[in-house]
């Protein structure tokens, strides 16, 4: 490949600026005229009838338009499996439940009025593990199904299993077998910008909504189903989406207080703007599924993974959402992740009166990998074989198909285990500082990193409209959530065209005008759009050389005539004006066209936007505008089976850690962080580093101290004061990371995805090296100091 | 957030005319780092704040042999004084981890005091530096000593229209070093367990011993039966493991959403002997 | 209760009649309709309402608005020059990869324009220290840190 002068660099994020300035506008920063702000009332119990709901005072408090129940607003189904309900009706089933809502003419008016809103209850008994709800007279969370048949259980029919080979006969014949129980908590998104909307009615009852969304497109999807249950069937739905706070999954969802916007919008004729407050947000947010895991593991005596068996128990929660599917995601690791010929994987999802999950960044695999990856050195341990060498054994190789069809490519595992070994001095610290409590562990990913198909399309538009200046719109329909979607995307549109970055505009964000997009999700938004601004890209060019053909040489003859005007001693040389030109023979680099026989000759060469000019300003002229639907070569998932190549291409990690642990407090004090990734090819640096650091940081508050704290149902701590998320003191080791360019042949210059894999293997890497340290192994997490204590406090009782 | 309204008395005089005017329903508020998050968390919701910013005497430091510090002082002027950083390391030591830059650009000791908090970070230090606090009200003015204004969490002996007016340090023998620990889940964090220990060492042999913890116990703690074990002795290791058993012994801590019970309890014992060493060093320096 | 508030911001003597119950935070995003503070939790803990008053940096989301009469009041748009020209520490933050999502971004400049104007070499530690109190969730503050650093080495 040529030399690249983009990809690869530093060019700073066109959006940093703005950001820099207070400039850029995010949801809570918007306004419309005659706004009106809603507030939403919550349910007061986990579990209860709603008897009677009395919104008199509120209606009468001056300053409020509307006040709304799910008594008097037509039932609206949402989830994808429609088992909620924007309003609720008949009664709660956990605490976040949104009862009732008001709009009023300020924030204020509008928070009074909530507590003017009387609502009787009759509290019903819960269930709040799933072990509860799976008891024999468990009360049911939910009576009927959303077909409205009766149910007789608390199981939630989305049933995740995955079989190959033959599990028993590998047990039966493995020299070595590790086994253990591993818990994951609920742990919030804790985006920094809170989530909110504000929605709006025009005059022919179409619905605008501005969005905190990943999902743009399959948002407006969601609307339009909800027009019709309000008897708007066939109006459109416009969403756009502001600048985002972050988003980490939040996103990938259309939630109750959007509905509950829709409909306060439509009763009151006015835009209705509902923000959540920081407590809201932890509240009423879904956050991380939280997951149970059995997991055996077993392998010759050479060390070779003979099988894995994974059964898993998830809370469900109240209603269903992405929470439930993240089996599928974590089927990923649990069949792929190192070469295991027999596996066999079996969830069981149980409808509680907790909180319900939804996406988080990994999307399960996160859970998945903290039981394999400290499964891993347990059975290393039995098998008496380092757990670096036990994982060089086992790793992932290139061009490989997985027992779950998945289709590796490019594949730089081996480097990256390589790489973090190397960082820690693994061989000469593994096991050998025990008497300082000081110790190293590592840890693997296995994600997608070309996409993930979970819908029936997995497709990315992009527009490239260029302007008489050589300027180009690169229209795309991803978000920019802080990922830096729209650096990669400027960097690879303006590789691919042959413009320099700082004439590139990303535009995205508004489902009017920009092109279809499934959502910014599995770590697609720079492999999907680059791909996608790749393909219009070369469309451009074409058409860009088809018109060089024709205005090329004049605009050559032009120039050497100016410049002769100014300076007379210059000498005209001799050129054939009349040449007819193949496309073929042109090329673009930094916004001029030159030929490739001559590439560096100062006088053969035109600017883009000359040539551009020229072909519009003049009869029948002509302007550019290309467009590109990329829509990646894999599959989705056979229901049946559970097997298919789920992504066009798959991405490999390792990270690793050397902790010392105070024996007295159980701290665990991180000395330092080694990760190599490897990521295809990096497209901006500044991005891919915000990514790995950002996705190591948040998974060390995995590992080590986030938790989402409940008793029977209600959480305790909806606030930073005590969610904790990890500061700046708190990073106080260095953190090495390296990229592995394995240049994949199906990412846009050989890019794969990076935004999820950074937090992926990090909880498990530090339990491992906690064990080296401390020789205990902490099988839930976080990984506290009041479970360390308590662990050594039982060691050394023996 | 329910409406109230707000007064900048310039004066305590007029500060308590304001209090006995409002009467029942108003709060005094300082910085408004306790105060204001109260009232956006709902759990407390007065009709007025009388505010003791605008009150230049509450500011005043006066160095007499020990220090006097106005209750108006702020935490940042606690970070920046080298007299507190070299004779009173403590409290230095907590005011340097006591929440973060913003907070300690407004919070004031005597507000921190006032909230009465556990895990307060300024009460182990001036517990062990036997601090005094004046208080005045419309009534008078009178003192007491540090450990005999809190009597509950979040409660204490100031009555509700009173206001503390200083927090005074007796002088320290030479040879008297003092230190500071706090254990959060992270670092920017109220304290799962704090502590601080002041030790004065003569031929050898400690002379005195002061020993305080916080958020173990419904307020910070004095722990006047361990400090009397350890006056006259020679402070080595094997003492100081006696001095952790007694201090886990000592304790009532409570399980909540930060911590448990045995861990505060295991931790406090920690805390206060690598206190005790810490202090020790320095009185020998 | 009501009372007119005569402070400075960014530079220009401003008033306001506000009501005692409102925050600093509130007034400059709604009468002075600035967008750089903003409100990420409203109870002083994340630091994304961080100003400079009277050059210290503080939570306006607990700073109520009548404490401000007579003060002066900065927030990042102030460090703005003319013709839109980024101040060395906004400039820092794009050139180094310290701006992401970008919410935590206003208030965190503005601690680490507390921090430069009194100290244009501040370790890491220092830094650290510095910005403790502004949470950041996409970045791991890794090059916040270094854009910083970087920045104090850009002012005069």
């Amino acid at each position: 490949m040529s030399e690249l002068r983009f990809v690869g660099s530093n060019t700073p994020r066109p959006d940093a600026p703005d950001k820099a300035a207070g400039r850029a506008l995010y949801i809570h920063d918007l306004k419309r005229p005659g706004m009106l702000y809603g507030k939403i009332k919550y349910s007061e119990y986990a579990h209860a009838r709603i008897k009677h709901i009395d919104t008199s005072k509120a209606e009468k408090l001056p300053g409020v338009r509307a006040v709304i129940t799910g008594y008097n607003t037509p039932e609206i189904r949402i989830g994808f499996i429609r088992d909620n309900f924007a309003l609720k009706r008949g009664k709660v089933r956990q605490f976040r439940d949104e009862v009732a809502a008001v709009a009023a003419t300020d924030p204020e008016i509008a928070e009074e009025a909530v507590d003017l809103i009387k609502v009787e209850y009759e509290e019903l008994p819960g269930v709040f593990t799933p072990e509860e709800a799976l008891e024999e007279d468990a009360p049911l969370v939910h009576e009927e199904d959303p077909r409205g048949r009766p149910r007789k259980d608390n199981v939630v029919p989305v049933p995740w299993r995955f079989v190959s080979g033959n599990v028993e006969e590998a047990k039966k014949k493995a020299k070595y077998i590790a086994e253990g129980h591993f818990e994951t908590p609920l742990i919030q998104q804790s985006c920094m910008g809170t989530a909110g909307c504000i929605a709006e009615f025009d005059l022919q009852n179409n619905l605008t909504i501005y969005t905190k969304t990943q999902i743009p497109f399959l948002a407006q999807n969601d609307f339009n189903r909800a027009l019709a249950a309000m008897g708007l069937r066939g109006r459109n739905t416009r969403v756009i989406v502001p600048t985002l706070g972050g988003s980490f999954g939040t996103g990938l969802d259309t939630h109750a207080y959007e509905y509950i916007a829709i409909l306060l919008a439509y009763k009151t004729g006015r835009p209705v703007k509902i923000v959540l407050t920081r407590e809201e947000e932890f509240i009423s947010l879904s956050p991380r599924q939280p997951t149970k895991t059995d997991i055996i593991q077993g392998c010759d005596e050479n060390g070779k993974l003979l099988f894995r068996e994974i059964k898993m128990l998830l809370d469900n929660g109240a209603y269903t959402s992405w929470g439930a599917t993240t089996p599928s995601v974590m089927m990923l690791p649990i069949s792929s992740m190192y070469r295991v010929p027999n596996v066999y994987y079996k969830t069981t999802i149980v409808y509680t009166n907790n909180t319900f999950c939804q996406a988080m960044r990994g999307y399960g695999n996160p859970q998945a990998t903290w039981a394999i990856e400290s499964n891993i050195d347990d059975l290393a341990e039995q098998a008496g074989i380092d757990p670096f060498e036990f994982r060089m054994i086992n790793r992932n190789i290139p061009d490989d198909v997985t027992p779950m069809g998945l289709q590796i490519s490019t594949c730089g595992h081996k480097e990256c285990l390589e790489s973090v070994a190397k960082k820690l001095n693994w061989k000469e610290k593994r096991g050998k500082q025990r008497k300082m409590a000081r110790g190293v562990g590592m840890a693997s990913l296995f994600h997608v990193g070309g996409s993930g198909r979970v819908y029936r399309s997995d497709g990315t538009g992009v527009i490239m409209k260029l302007d008489d200046f050589g300027n180009v719109s690169v229209i795309a329909g991803g978000v920019e959530m802080g990922q830096g979607f729209n650096a990669a995307l400027a960097i690879v549109a303006a590789e691919a065209l042959g413009v320099t970055p700082d004439k590139v505009t990303v535009v995205t964000g508004d489902t009017a005008t920009c092109p279809w997009d499934v959502g910014t999700h599995a770590s697609r938004g720079a492999f999907t759009a680059g791909n996608a601004a790749i393909m219009a890209a070369e469309k451009a060019r074409q058409k860009i050389f088809e018109l060089a053909s024709e205005h090329f040489m004049r605009k050559v003859k032009k120039q050497l005539e100016k410049r002769k005007k100014k300076d007379p001693n210059f000498e005209l040389p001799e050129l054939d004006y009349e040449r007819v030109f193949d496309t073929s023979e042109f090329d673009m680099k930094e916004n001029f066209i030159f030929l490739k026989e001559e590439p560096d000759n100062p006088l053969l060469r035109v600017s883009l936007e000359d040539i551009l000019r020229a072909a519009h300003f003049k009869q029948e002229g002509t302007m550019i505008v290309t467009e590109a639907f990329y829509d990646p070569c894999n599959e989705m998932i056979d229901p049946k089976t559970c097997r298919g190549n789920l992504s066009a291409t798959y991405i490999f990690g390792t990270q690793g850690v050397e902790v010392e642990v105070d024996l007295e407090t159980g701290k665990v004090k991180v000395l330092k962080f080694a990760a190599a990734h490897d990521v295809g090819r990096v497209l901006s640096q500044q991005t891919i580093k915000g990514q790995i650091y950002g996705g190591i940081v948040q998974g060390l508050g995995y590992a080590l101290c986030e938790e989402y704290k409940t008793e029977k149902g209600r959480n305790l701590n909806p606030n930073f004061l005590d969610y904790k998320i990890l500061s700046a003191p708190d990073i106080n080791f260095p953190i090495e990371i390296e990229c592995i360019e394995t240049v994949d042949k199906e990412g846009p210059f050989g890019a794969k995805g990076v935004g999820e894999p950074g937090l992926v293997p990090t909880a498990p890497a530090v339990a491992n090296a906690v064990y080296d340290a401390i020789g205990v192994r902490i099988r839930s997490l976080p990984i506290t100091p009041e479970k360390i204590l308590a662990a050594l406090r039982k060691k050394a009782k023996g | 957030m329910r409406k109230f309204d707000y007064y900048q008395p310039e004066s305590l005089k007029e500060a308590y005319k304001l209090m006995e005017k409002v009467k029942g329903e108003a709060v005094y508020v300082a910085g408004g780092t306790d105060v204001i998050v109260r009232i956006k968390q709902r759990a407390i919701q007065p009709e007025a704040l009388i505010s003791l910013r605008g009150i230049e005497e509450l500011k005043e430091i006066r160095e007499n042999g020990g220090m006097s510090l106005g209750a108006g002082i702020l935490f940042r002027e606690i970070e920046a004084s080298d007299k507190i950083a070299r004779q009173y390391q403590a409290l230095y030591q907590a005011a340097c981890v006591l929440a973060n830059p913003q907070i300690r650009n407004v919070a004031t000791l005597g507000g921190n005091l006032c909230n009465a908090a556990p895990s307060a970070d300024s009460a182990p230090p001036l517990l062990v530096l036997e601090a005094e606090v004046e208080l005045e009200g419309p009534g008078g003015k009178r003192r007491i000593k540090l450990e005999d204004l809190f009597t509950g969490p979040g409660q204490t002996a100031k009555e509700p229209e009173e206001i503390m007016t200083r927090i005074n340090i007796p002088s320290q023998y030479a040879g008297t070093g003092t230190a500071f620990l706090k254990i959060g889940r992270v670092s920017q964090d109220i304290a799962i367990a704090n502590a601080s220990a002041l030790v004065a060492i003569e031929g050898g042999v400690c002379r005195k011993c002061r020993l305080a913890v916080g958020a173990v116990a419904p307020v910070p703690l004095r722990l006047k039966s361990i400090e009397e074990k350890i006056e006259g002795q020679k402070i080595e290791e094997e003492l100081l493991q006696e001095v952790e058993k007694m201090v886990c012994e000592a304790v009532s801590p409570i399980t909540d959403v930060r911590s448990t019970a045995e861990y505060r309890r295991a931790v406090s014992g920690v805390l206060i002997k690598r206190a005790i060493r810490q202090a020790a060093a320095r009185a020998q320096q | 209760m009501k009372k007119l508030i005569r402070f400075t911001l960014n530079g220009h003597k401003v008033s306001a009649e506000v009501e005692s119950h409102r925050m600093l935070l509130d007034i400059l995003r709604e009468e002075f309709e600035l967008t750089g503070p903003k409100e990420g939790c409203g109870q002083g803990e994340c630091g994304a309402c961080t100003v400079l008053v009277d050059g210290y940096n503080v939570n306006s989301c607990i700073y109520p608005a009548f404490e401000v009469d007579g003060k002066e009041v900065m927030t990042v748009e102030g460090l703005l020059g003319e013709g839109n020209k980024l101040h060395p520490v906004q400039k820092s933050f794009v050139e180094n990869g310290g701006v992401q999502c970008g919410f935590c971004t206003p208030g965190m400049i503005m601690s680490a324009v507390a921090l430069l104007n009194n100290n244009k070499k501040p370790s890491e530690d220092e830094i650290k220290r510095a910005i403790s109190g502004n949470l950041c969730r996409c970045t791991g503050y890794v090059q916040i840190i270094e854009s910083i650093k970087k920045a104090g080495e850009m002012m005069p």
